[in-house]
């Protein structure tokens, strides 16, 4: 068993597939994680795993990679013991779980606007430019460059778990640009398509940083980092103040148009 | 019914925890530290993560020194027998606004009393001008960390 815990989580998964549902039952989302290069034996500390369900999902492991042998569940050495009831954000990152609700309304409408907006009208022309504006100035060099040139720099960036969602941004990034380019050939093939696919990439994305990363790095920044990445963030805030502001109602009127309609 | 804060009570001390031998370094890296006598502008408090603590809470925690106090500037008070707590207010204030202190840890005791602390200092909060992020750590009679969690305003 041993020799598996240092083996990436989705090499396990391949070799004995019921790892993977016995993984899931425990919430972590391995299965469907575009890398999934984590060790096996960091999960336990990233996904912040109280002591019995450690034992209790290693025994599983355990049954399924060696049916019918008694193992005994490897112990797994932790920065820190999970703490109970601890579950809130730090300031600084709590501003960044509030940016990904303004995401996820617009992903949310880009089904929508996917089906029905068409780059050979001036509409949808608009729609689509609107759209991809708010992605690539709000998400992207708003909220993504906080945490790549700020959030992620307080911890070893070569962890897969960053790696993963340095991957992600990247992918998403590739499909902007293909939606510009769909754009500007005025069609609607490649822009849905590069829409939807944007739209999936941040779905898994921010339930990913929401629901695993953000809690595991708040485990793990100090007060001190704490305190300085809270201001680093007002300053950026404040420079974007009113740019947020206009894109909170660019949301709202996209809203109004594309929201419970048409599908 | 008698007030839990000064309740009597005797506390088991047969678990078993680490009992540490030899003389054990201090943490304490500045002098005054009674919240009416410090100054908030003072230099250990420049840009400082600072620790409010209740009175009590240095005496029930066991690794105070190597847990929570190392690294931070302190100041301490208690919120139920001090006297002139608006010019604590004025003075938590005073290290946000002026010492622009990096963040503000409140550590009180479990009794209800002590909640008066985190009060004195979200009022302060309330009144500056800066933000910062404040973390509340409440204690257990036994030393135990009951909670520990950042708190908005
Ligand atoms: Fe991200
Ligand atoms: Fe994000």
């Amino acid at each position: 068993m041993e020799q598996y815990l240092n083996m990436g989580i989705k090499d396990v998964i391949s070799r004995f597939p019921a790892a993977g549902d016995l993984l899931n039952r425990f919430n972590i989302g391995c299965v469907p994680c575009t890398v999934g290069t984590c060790l096996l034996k960091d999960i336990v500390d990233i996904h912040s795993l109280s002591v019995e369900d450690e034992k209790e999902l290693f025994t599983g492991l355990g049954e399924i990679i060696h049916p019918g042998e008694k193992i005994v569940p490897p112990k797994i050495e932790r920065k820190q013991a999970a703490k109970s009831g601890g579950n809130t954000y730090s300031p600084p990152v709590k501003s960044l779980v509030d940016e990904h609700k303004l995401i996820k309304r617009l992903v949310a409408l880009i089904p929508a606007i996917a089906d029905r907006a068409d780059p050979s009208t001036a509409d949808g022309f608009q729609v689509i430019s609107d759209s991809v504006g708010f992605i690539r100035s709000y998400a992207d060099k708003f909220h993504h460059a906080k945490e790549e040139d700020i959030l992620f720099k307080y911890f070893d960036e070569g962890t897969d778990i960053i790696k993963v969602m340095h991957e992600d941004h990247a992918n998403a990034r590739g499909h902007v640009k293909a939606v510009l380019e769909g754009l500007e050939k005025k069609d609607k093939a490649i822009t849905s398509y590069n829409l939807k696919k944007y739209g999936e990439i941040l779905t898994e994305h921010i339930k990913k940083e929401d629901e695993v990363l953000y809690p595991w790095m708040d485990r793990n920044l100090t007060t001190r980092e704490v305190g300085e990445m809270f201001s680093k963030f007002i300053a950026i805030d404040n420079d974007f103040a009113d740019e947020a502001k206009k894109y909170e109602a660019m949301i709202q009127t996209l809203e109004k148009n594309f929201k419970n309609q048409g599908d | 019914m008698e007030c839990p804060g000064s309740k009597t009570m005797v506390l088991d001390k047969n678990d078993s925890g680490n009992e540490s031998t030899g003389s054990i370094k201090s943490q304490l890296s500045q002098w005054p530290i009674q919240l009416h006598l410090i100054s908030p502008t003072a230099p250990y408090y420049q840009g400082a993560d600072v620790l409010l603590t209740a009175d009590c809470v240095a005496y029930a925690l066991g690794g105070f020194h190597q847990d929570y106090l190392k690294g931070k500037s302190i100041a301490i008070a208690c919120p139920k027998l001090d006297e002139g707590q608006d010019v604590y207010i004025e003075k938590i204030t005073s290290w946000i606004d002026d010492a622009k202190i990096n963040t503000l840890t409140v550590m009180i005791m479990q009794v209800p009393c002590c909640m008066g602390l985190q009060q004195v200092a979200m009022q302060a909060l309330k009144k500056s001008t800066r933000k910062i992020p404040v973390k509340l750590t409440v204690v257990g009679l036994k030393g135990d960390i009951l909670s520990e969690e950042w708190i908005t305003v």
